[in-house]
């Protein structure tokens, strides 16, 4: 099938902003409506939309799947991590052991802000792993 | 003449439904009203949702994680190529 030009450029110049998009969702997550789950589709939204649009040569050398495959795993690991580092301060698994910080502030809420940023790349890097294989 | 039936087994479904919705019933508030008097103050995030699901129901989101780690690597399994 031809490549259509006004499918290619629309896709080129919206794919950074929903990638921003998902970011300030995750990020924010912990003071507005969003977080990691809907943020790291977001995030894969954007990357499947250029799956779509640019074929899958172009956009595997700026995500590659093994790149992909990683972060899934090391993001899992990682939340174990920091539910053991609860366990190390002295109280439960996955409990908030780092200060809490004045509420409303974007790095505050303690251990939330870096569990949102831990599912949003897992859930970004999963969705966009499923897609990637079912639709090749 | 199948399609009527069909319609009058829905429609009976439906009336038990209708029936079973009780409007005078008050869902427990006891838990609700804790969470939103102590939260910001016990898990500092505004965002409510994030700090149930984060901070005092942190388990439930690792088994979600380790359910899509499943599913991402059944996907794999299955469809992977020779190469």
């Amino acid at each position: 099938m031809k490549e259509s030009e006004i499918v290619s450029t629309i896709s080129r110049k919206l794919a950074p902003y929903i990638l921003l998009f998902g970011l300030y969702l995750i990020s924010y997550g912990h003071l507005s409506p969003g977080g990691g789950f809907q943020g790291g589709v977001v995030l894969a939204s954007g990357i499947i939309l250029l799956y779509l649009s640019r074929g899958i040569a172009s956009t595997g050398k700026v995500f590659p799947q093994e790149k992909l495959v990683v972060t899934e795993i090391w993001m899992f690991f990682l939340f174990l991590l920091i539910g053991l580092g609860g366990l190390i301060a002295g109280g439960y698994f996955l409990e908030n052991f780092l200060p809490l910080g004045k509420a409303g502030e974007v790095p505050s809420a303690g251990f939330i802000f870096f569990l949102n940023i831990i599912i949003g790349l897992k859930v970004g890097a999963g969705i966009t792993l499923i897609c990637f294989y079912l639709l090749r | 003449m199948k399609s009527i039936g069909e319609i009058l087994i829905f429609l009976a479904l439906g009336l038990l439904l209708v029936k079973g919705i009780d409007v005078n019933l008050i869902p427990p508030s006891g838990l609700k009203d804790y969470f939103v008097e102590q939260a910001v103050t016990e898990t500092g995030a505004i965002n409510l949702v994030s700090s149930i699901y984060l901070n005092y129901r942190a388990f439930d989101t690792l088994g979600e994680t380790i359910v899509l780690l499943l599913a991402v690597s059944g996907i794999i399994m299955l469809f992977e190529t020779k190469r």
